[in-house]
């Protein structure tokens, strides 16, 4: 709301203060000055201005402000009702047919109005608030509505059929050309101003273009209403249109002021453009609106602000703010609240108004009394163990937007997956949420790949979003976590060639991961995942149930993203993760003796999988055996096509003694001769 | 044999000595000299016996002190030897400590992380909990019951990504506050970070999806002035101790007073003016006010008896104050290059 220096002056002896400390003093008092411009007209201030007080978007309201503030007066102008013509010329009708709608309807006709150009004074008031000055009268409209903050309307009344006025709700299938020139469709939630046959306008928002007032307009209709909020603003929103009258009546306009700011501008018009006012105002209020009382205790400010409260401080600047105290000798008063205050409707409305022009940098500073420790989340333990398990293997924290559209989807998932739907999406690209975080984490790999990165590891923890059926309504979210790598597994260094980050490294981290929750899984090879390379691909299962993926992605993928080098993904749900407490670890007895390790090199039939010999071998539960790993897998010339040749090393220990050498060996002896028998191994 | 002349030994000993660089060398030197069947100097300890009575002593005597030499001449040669050896092996050794280490892999928290938990740990150390709820939420949670009923103007503010009429992407943390205040009784302490959504374009100061820390306090007794010393407390450990703060009326719907909270200008030393703070040396940082009375008549609050305060802020936008991040979409583009340098 742009407010003018020199028009304040109107209303304010500003003597003593400069515009600095009027800023500064606004801005404090809850309306921000957004920017300072040099005008022909003086300083002109861009007050910001809250959706709760459109009785600060004039003049008028903004010099109350600080009446209030500097203890000023304020100098209203004449709003009284100049007279009218007695002699008896044609006259309008206004009739309300949905007083919901339109509480009250002021208007007044003025007949023999010569439209021309605005004296130059008035010319530049419009343009000092960044305003375009049209004629006289519309000029008038214009600068009564920013002195005043009343919307008011002009029609050429002789357009007006029969020289009528119906308030009603438009007709299904109407349609009315606004003052922009544009057709609007109109349907019976809208309120418009009609005369005797078609709507000449769209209530509280804009007039129509046939009604309008031009240079051959001699004689008119000025309306000034008051329009129910909510209608204007549905209306408004519906039409996609947003003026400066529907932008004060849908915050609330004062339903009081609407004959006075049409008193105002008759007289004005009377001035500048000649012409006579007809008969007396029309002023049909068929839904008063009753002045709203409150209680406003002392005890309720001291409660709340934490000071004191000085009745002749409240008395004072409540008093200079339009309202009306009566003391109730009991520490309250009731309070009538101005009709132009929508927003003051409780007691605590008026603590705030108390508090404001008292100051919020004098309000005392305190510190509640703390009863108990604060403590963080337990999700949060479970993100920071998770998160510091990755960071150590290397990987980056990413963040991606939670949307997605259908076919960026189905061309990662290889599938077609219902989405959660955005009822009102801003872009094509965001119309639905995602169900998996590897989409994006994939671009982000081909980003930073783009940029020269050739080595990369990320990962993103967030919600992603599913629906169960065909209703939005039942859409849910899980959190997940999604990791992807590519590039070298460690390095490069410049002792030596590094060694490409694949499928067992990224396994490796996942089962750091796990280890770090006690999160015992299963990985099982699974062939059937469009987005995954079927022959290097796992799904991670726990009690029969699948916990998450990981794998190479697709080759199909490596195309469609231009990677020339494997990238790695996983994806995994952390509700099942976090399903655990953290426990304290339990602490494990150490042995005092030293352990053993054995050897064992064979060879084995390709189809045994690895797991299916490191079962087999834990399986015959032997006490001393502590440790079963694999140290060397080769498939040189020197082993058959149909055969891996493995090192095992098994480490052999006892907490009570040290084992001997004969025991050691023939426990390995138990182990080779069962997994020769059992899996048909060869020894080396 | 005629015993050759001790004194000879021990100066043709000396001169082979001399041409010793080895140590193989050495220990054939001494096998030359000492070997039990063969050495010079054995076979003429041996020929003593040879020699007439009465030179056996002189001679012996000489020839032992001469094998005392040629022992302790022997050792000494053999400690230099291998001292050089030693010296030899660690120059052979020697790297160059100028080339660069191999850095173990590592990574980090996304500043947008490293911001919350800083601002968690705050919290809690204040005695506040750190809660979290729904990022999809229901219209009555996310406006409904925070006094923004349908057709409320204040939800322009927020325009929301709408999935049904009745649910949406929370547009803030603030239902979480009814959600707890819904299962239990005052006093509340707590805190709410999470991500909010919010129907913006992407560009460099706005993002569809970001993130808030919401706060709230409820019991008996609280006031405006407890709302003005816990938002100093928190800013001034958040940003520096000696920071300026200040509080002025604003409005958002579920509180009363409302009040909008800057700081100094950390860009400029306050007062001076930059545009950050488009010359004014304050900076916006957050919103707050008292629990609207209608917010706890929703909850089923008695607004009587308890007063609370609550407040909300960007995450995103205290860490573009802190790291001087200059457009927001950095932080959702995972470019490592960014990454590393939290």
């Amino acid at each position: 709301m742009k407010i003018g220096w020199r028009w304040l002056r109107e209303y304010l002896d500003l003597q003593g203060i400069d515009s600095d400390r009027l800023s500064e003093a606004l801005g404090m008092l809850g309306f921000p000055v957004e920017s300072v411009e040099e005008t022909g007209e003086g300083r002109v201030l861009e007050l910001e201005v809250t959706t709760n007080r459109p009785d600060c978007l004039n003049h008028l309201g903004v010099a109350r402000e600080i009446s209030a503030r500097f203890g000023l007066e304020l100098g209203i102008p004449d709003l009284s009702e100049p007279s009218g013509s007695a002699v008896s010329r044609p006259r309008a009708q206004v009739s309300i047919e949905a007083p919901d709608l339109c509480p009250r309807y002021a208007a007044r006709v003025m007949s023999g109005v010569k439209i021309g150009p605005s004296p130059d004074w008035l010319k530049r008031r419009i343009e000092s608030v960044g305003q375009r000055p049209i004629n006289n009268v519309v000029d008038v409209t214009n600068f009564v509505l920013y002195e005043l903050g009343q919307p008011l309307h002009g029609f050429d009344l002789d357009r007006l059929g029969e020289r009528r006025i119906v308030v009603r709700r438009a007709s299904e299938g109407e349609s009315l050309t606004t003052l922009d020139g544009v057709d609007r469709r109109l349907d019976p939630s809208m309120l418009v101003i009609a005369d005797a046959t078609r709507a000449v306008a769209l209530a509280g928002i804009m007039g129509g273009m046939e009604t309008e007032i031009s240079g051959a307009t001699r004689n008119l209709l000025l309306e000034s209403a008051y329009f129910e909020p909510m209608s204007v603003r549905r209306a408004a929103k519906r039409l996609g249109m947003r003026t400066d009258a529907s932008y004060r009546f849908e915050r609330g306009a004062d339903p009081d002021m609407a004959p006075k700011a049409l008193n105002r501008a008759c007289r004005m018009i009377q001035e500048i453009a000649g012409g006579a006012c007809e008969g007396p105002v029309i002023d049909e209020f068929p839904r008063p609106i009753p002045a709203r009382e409150i209680r406003l205790r002392s005890c309720r400010l001291a409660q709340v602000l934490g000071v004191p409260a000085d009745p002749d401080f409240i008395e004072e600047v409540l008093g200079r703010l339009g309202f009306e105290l009566e003391p109730q000798g009991d520490g309250s008063w009731r309070i009538r609240v101005p009709s132009f205050r929508a927003d003051v409707a409780l007691e605590d409305d008026l603590v705030e108004e108390v508090a404001r022009e008292y100051g919020y940098d004098r309000l005392p500073t305190t510190y509640p009394a703390a009863a108990t420790a604060g403590r963080f989340s337990e999700s949060e333990g479970h993100k920071r163990r998770v998160s510091s398990s990755l960071e150590s293997c290397g990987f980056y924290e990413a963040m991606n937007y939670a949307f997605t559209n259908p076919g960026r989807e189905e061309i990662f998932l290889g599938r077609r997956t219902p989405l959660v739907p955005i009822a009102n999406p801003l872009s094509e690209d965001h119309t639905h949420l995602r169900s998996t975080i590897l989409p994006g984490l994939a671009e982000s790999i081909r980003h930073n790949l783009n940029f020269g990165n050739r080595s990369v590891r990320l990962f993103e923890t967030g919600k992603v979003f599913f629906q169960r059926g065909e209703d939005p309504e039942q859409a849910q979210e899980a959190p997940c976590l999604g990791l992807a790598a590519t590039g070298s597994a460690h390095g490069p260094f410049w002792s030596g060639a590094s060694e490409p980050f694949g499928f067992h490294h990224l396994k490796g981290v996942l089962q750091l991961l796990f280890r770090n929750f006690g999160f015992e899984v299963e990985y099982r090879a699974v062939a059937r995942l469009p987005f995954l390379h079927p022959g290097v691909a796992a799904e991670i299962v726990r009690d029969e149930r699948r916990v998450g993926l990981l794998g190479k992605l697709h080759p199909r993928l490596h195309a469609h993203y231009k990677f020339s080098q494997d990238v790695l993904v996983a994806e995994l749900r952390l509700d099942e993760l976090y399903g655990r407490d953290l426990q304290d670890p339990a602490y494990g007895v150490l042995s005092r003796f030293p352990s053993v390790e054995h050897d064992f090199s064979f060879l084995v039939d390709k189809s045994v999988s690895f797991a299916k010999l490191e079962n087999a071998i834990r399986g015959l539960s032997i006490p001393e055996l502590r440790d079963i790993r694999l140290i060397d897998l080769y498939r040189g010339s020197s082993v058959p096509k149909d055969k891996v040749g493995l090192t095992l090393r098994l480490t052999f220990a006892d907490v009570e003694r040290t084992l001997t050498l004969p025991e050691v060996k023939h426990l390995s002896e138990r182990v080779f001769s069962f997994m020769r028998q059992e899996l048909g191994v060869e020894g080396r | 044999m005629k015993p050759e002349d001790p004194t000879h030994l021990w100066q043709s000993f000396q001169a082979e000595l001399r041409d010793v660089s080895s140590k193989a060398a050495l220990t054939r030197l001494r096998d030359r000299y000492l070997s039990r069947q063969r050495g010079l100097l054995t076979l003429q300890l041996r020929g003593l016996g040879r020699l007439a009575p009465q030179d056996r002593p002189r001679v012996g005597k000489s020839l032992n002190q001469i094998k005392g030499r040629i022992e302790s001449a022997l050792a000494e040669r053999g400690r230099a030897l291998e001292a050089e050896q030693r010296r030899a092996q660690l120059e052979s050794e020697r790297l160059d400590i100028t080339l660069p280490g191999y850095l173990p892999p590592q990574g980090r928290p996304h500043p947008l992380t490293r911001v919350r938990r800083e601002m968690e740990e705050i919290s809690v150390r204040m005695g506040f909990s750190v809660l979290s709820g729904p990022e999809l939420e229901l219209d009555h949670y996310n406006f409904e019951a925070l006094n923004m009923p349908k057709g409320h103007p204040a939800r322009d503010m927020q325009d929301t990504l709408y999935i049904t009429e009745n649910l949406l992407l929370r547009t803030h943390t603030s239902p979480v506050q009814i959600r707890t205040m819904e299962r239990q009784q005052p006093p509340i302490r707590m805190v709410v970070p999470g991500r909010v959504y919010r129907r913006d374009t992407v560009d460099a100061t706005h993002s569809p999806m970001f993130h808030q820390m919401e706060g709230l306090v409820v019991d008996e007794g609280i006031t405006f002035g407890d709302l003005k010393g816990t938002l100093e407390v928190f800013l001034r450990e958040l940003f520096s101790s000696d920071l300026k703060v200040r509080f002025r009326p604003s409005y958002f719907p579920f509180v009363e007073p409302g009040a909008e909270v800057d700081i100094e200008c950390i860009f400029c030393s306050s007062r001076v003016g930059c545009g950050v703070c488009k010359r004014t040396g304050w900076i916006e940082i957050m919103g707050a006010g008292m629990v609207h009375p209608r917010v706890f008549s929703m909850v089923g609050y008695d607004a009587e008896r308890y007063t609370g305060f609550a407040w909300g802020m960007g995450i995103d936008r205290i860490a573009i104050l802190k790291y001087r991040v200059r457009d927001l979409r950095l932080f959702f583009d995972n470019d490592l290059r960014f990454l590393r340098q939290f």
